[in-house]
């Protein structure tokens, strides 16, 4: 789920851009620092949305670095447990198949795949139901359930499930034709 | 819509599991082991626990000198294994504990209105070589657009906010989260049922709603189920996607 939250860091500067744009060239490094970051407690920075605060610089001994502490706004975006997401399938394999979710990635095992679908291997490998009404493969987008969570430094890994009422394919690529 | 997971009976939700939960609570760590997901909410819920133990708590509770060595000590009705161990209990959002408390939840359609505007400003920004656009951000805003429904948030949010919103505020005295009006607007289900299956937590808000809101104005004393306004509110949403929606 996206969130939009307040977060606050404390930012470097080298002395070389103090001037007018001190503000500017801040805020430019909070971007390149902060977005796309990923933590356990607050998901993937997705974007800043605005700085609220710059605070007081204070010079380093030694360096002529100085620390600004920033408070920024920002849009994240973190599963959570529970959570219901619509996901599309990257790969699919006898173990059960991966789907994104913006930029998590899930993982769906075969245990989590209703009993009555399948593994079908061959150039487009897939999950069936017996009667071929539904269909799992590459590109199908999923509703899916996180039901555990593991955070990376770069990227949070979700296991999910589709073995729950109302949860499985909501749309198939192959299907459209 | 396609629906897959049948055979899956939706009636392992709340009432049975959170009886378990309050059942065991300090008392058997055994069966707590393993299902570290727990939630303590509120008086309502409390009020629901005390209320099912008292009525069907049969193999719930058990006594103080229990021996759960044994297993199954409190099961004399049925002289099988305590269900409690085997009863998966419904994974619920627990997403306001998780996350500070100025963290505001968006729905994928704000979420996507916002990106999108950073991304206009992202196309002047990137003359300038040192900023560049994040994957996750790409990602990020794909996801949202393509999650959302509704092309217009506020539209979505006054659905939701009059005259319903009332409701829902009433419902965070019983636990209802923002998280799960949020889930509402990313998954738009078609049926009280389907809200009900996707965050197994509303089962626990079908209480009875003291104070409604009609036509905007609150009026005391009128009771009305949970599943009613649901039922409306997600109707009003139903238009509003499939006007909005070619």
């Amino acid at each position: 789920m996206f969130f939009h939250i307040v977060l606050e860091r404390n930012m470097q500067l080298h002395p070389r851009h103090f001037g007018r744009d001190l503000r500017d060239k801040l805020v430019a490094k909070l971007m390149k620092d902060v977005e796309g970051t990923c933590s356990g407690r607050h998901g993937f920075v997705v974007a800043i949305t605005g700085v609220e605060h710059v605070g007081k610089g204070l010079i380093r001994d030694g360096t002529g670095f100085v620390t600004f502490p920033v408070k920024y706004q920002c849009v994240v975006f973190r599963p959570f447990k529970g959570e219901i997401l619509e996901a599309v399938v990257t790969m699919v394999n006898k173990m059960g198949f991966f789907a994104e979710a913006g930029p998590v990635q899930i993982f769906v095992s075969n245990h989590l795949i209703p009993d009555d679908m399948e593994f079908q291997s061959g150039d487009m490998p897939n999950y069936t139901t017996s009667d071929g009404s539904v269909k799992i493969q590459k590109d199908s987008e999923v509703r899916l359930k996180i039901i555990g969570t593991r955070v990376d430094a770069t990227e949070i890994f979700c296991i999910g499930t589709i073995k729950d009422d109302f949860l499985g394919v909501i749309s198939d690529p192959g299907a459209t034709s | 819509m396609e629906q897959v997971g049948k055979g899956y009976s939706s009636t392992q939700g709340g009432k049975s599991s959170l009886k378990t939960t309050a059942s065991f609570k300090g008392k058997d760590d055994m069966a707590k082991r393993g299902r570290k997901v727990q939630f303590d909410y509120e008086d309502s819920l409390d009020a629901n626990i005390n209320l099912s133990s008292k009525s069907g708590g049969k193999g719930g509770i058990p006594n103080g000198k229990g021996n759960w060595s044994k297993g199954g000590k409190g099961d004399k009705a049925n002289g099988v294994k305590t269900p409690v161990t085997k009863q998966a209990a419904p994974l619920q959002l627990n997403i306001e504990q998780e996350l500070p408390e100025d963290a505001k939840c968006l729905m994928d359609c704000e979420a996507a209105q916002i990106l999108q505007g950073i991304q206009e400003q992202m196309v002047i920004l990137s003359e300038d070589p040192n900023i560049k656009i994040p994957i996750s951000f790409d990602r990020g805003l794909q996801y949202a657009k393509s999650g959302s429904e509704y092309t217009s948030p506020q539209s979505v949010r006054r659905v939701l906010e009059y005259p319903f919103v009332v409701i829902f505020v009433t419902l965070k005295k019983h636990g209802a989260s923002d998280g799960e009006i949020c889930t509402i607007a990313n998954t738009c289900p078609e049926s009280v049922d389907e809200v009900f299956a996707l965050i197994p937590s509303f089962k626990e808000h079908e209480v009875w709603v003291g104070l409604i809101a009609v036509n905007g104005e609150m009026s005391k004393g009128k009771h009305r189920k949970l599943r009613e306004p649901l039922k409306d509110a997600l109707s009003e949403l139903a238009k509003l996607k499939h006007s909005i929606k070619p």
